[in-house]
């Protein structure tokens, strides 16, 4: 019962890890916290390795302890401002687009829960069902959060309620 | 479409750092290392329920207790029992805490069990405060129920009986504070009770003991240092090893072998855990 995960580990950390430090700078944007990230997540889940009950559903018990990780860094460094979801502005049409910035800097702006999800959504191509599992919040709320976030970004996808 | 293309694209081709894989490693080792600690933690503490309960036996019936007398383990002029434990969580903290006691007809037993008993206060009450104020910071920062969610702090006391006989003992308790960093904390016993002190070095090793154990420190430094010269000792001049002392903390193997026992950070980085070096026979 102790090491039965421990071979599900060892190729899971081996096969994905290249995806866990993406991950991890993109949150971080800093190749020496993302790194540090990566070894924490993966101290902490080999550590508590009996947590997880179900061996398929290791990516997003693992991808929620690395985003635990990097999210309390970012707060270490104490950058981050909350703003709470009804405070959100989502924006009209009559409103002009911040043009001189990127997506991807206009996704990292996004508050911190919207941009999880618009991050493991596309960049990391997780269902909205996983993302849900990760992140702790019901599916509809995940489900607003993309809607949110898109909105936020401008960007309208075909296909994004695929589960 | 196009814009979250090109964003994926960007996304994918972010440099992964050569030493990334070292890095994945390491973390598995440190997390094999604190798991070790959890697991011990446990065994130990089902032995110890066991030893609880056979103490009541022993109180309550005359017969059973003059049977136990010819029992070697329980003989002896002490018993070691585990005097509190509890496997708990409160307010966010998981307390696994089995803290031992001796229980002798002796000052020094005493004067030993008020000072772990102190030592498990100060562990408490340490990582109750750490813990509030980590909270407050995370909810200052903005961060929000949902997201504190799972988030548990560890605090861990055990103990290892390493050797005894008749009228010595020798054991180690564990302190642990667990959160978005780890600490590990092993002190030392080792007493004479028919004399009523702590055994030292000396006793052990006799009048050149600074010596042997100096010696046997840096043999075991040199040996586990690569062929490339990379080690997890520091250097001498930076901080790295110099010499024992009387407040160099040690236990008795079974054999008698004395262990020295180096705090984390104290002679090697962090990586390397508490760093355990017998001083054998030369």
């Amino acid at each position: 019962m102790t090491k039965k995960h421990e071979a599900l580990l060892t190729g899971y950390f081996g096969a994905e890890q290249e995806s866990f430090y993406r991950l991890a700078y993109s949150y971080l944007k800093n190749r020496e916290e993302a790194l540090d990230a990566v070894q924490t997540a993966v101290c902490r889940a080999w550590e508590r390795q009996d947590h997880l009950r179900e061996p398929e559903a290791v990516r997003s018990w693992f991808y929620r302890i690395l985003i635990n990780v990097c999210t309390d860094l970012l707060r270490q460094r104490k950058r981050v401002t909350y703003v709470p979801l009804e405070d959100l502005d989502t924006g009209g049409y009559e409103d002009p687009p911040p043009a001189d910035e990127s997506l991807a800097a206009r996704v990292d702006a996004l508050p911190m829960e919207i941009s999880t999800v618009i991050r493991l959504r596309f960049y990391e191509e997780l269902s909205l069902k996983e993302i849900s599992a990760v992140t702790g919040a019901p599916l509809s709320t995940v489900k607003t959060r993309l809607y949110t976030g898109l909105k936020k970004l401008r960007v309208s996808l075909e296909g994004v309620y695929d589960t | 479409m196009k814009e979250f293309e090109k964003l994926k694209r960007e996304y994918q081709e972010t440099p992964i750092p050569p030493e990334l894989n070292d890095r994945v490693q390491a973390g598995i080792r440190q997390g094999k290392r604190r798991r070790g600690v959890r697991l011990l933690r446990r065994t130990a503490g089902a032995a110890a329920a066991c030893l609880v309960m056979t103490v009541c036996v022993l109180n309550l019936s005359a017969p059973v207790a003059a049977a136990a007398a010819d029992l070697p383990v329980l003989g002896g002029l002490f018993q070691v029992l585990t005097v509190r434990e509890y496997d708990t969580t409160q307010d966010g903290i998981q307390y696994d805490v089995s803290a031992p006691g001796i229980a002798a007809d002796s000052d020094l037993a005493q004067q030993v069990n008020q000072e772990i008993q102190e030592r498990v206060d100060a562990l408490t009450a340490r990582a109750q405060q750490d813990w509030e104020d980590y909270k407050e910071a995370f909810f200052a920062t903005g961060g929000t129920q949902e997201q504190w969610g799972e988030r548990q702090m560890d605090v861990i006391v055990d103990y290892e009986i390493k050797s005894q006989t008749d009228t010595t003992l020798s054991f180690t308790v564990d302190f642990g504070e667990g959160w978005v960093s780890a600490s590990l904390e092993r002190y030392c016993y080792n007493l004479d009770l028919a004399e009523g002190r702590d055994i030292t070095l000396q006793d052990v090793l006799g009048e050149n003991w600074v010596e042997r154990c100096n010696t046997a420190v840096q043999d075991y430094i040199s040996h586990s240092t690569g062929e490339d010269g990379s080690t997890y000792f520091f250097p001498q001049e930076s901080g790295g090893f110099t010499t024992v002392d009387e407040d160099t903390a040690f236990y008795l193997r079974s054999d008698g072998v004395p262990v020295l026992v180096f705090p984390e950070y104290s002679i090697a980085a962090g990586a390397a855990g508490i760093v355990e070096i017998p001083v054998e026979e030369a």
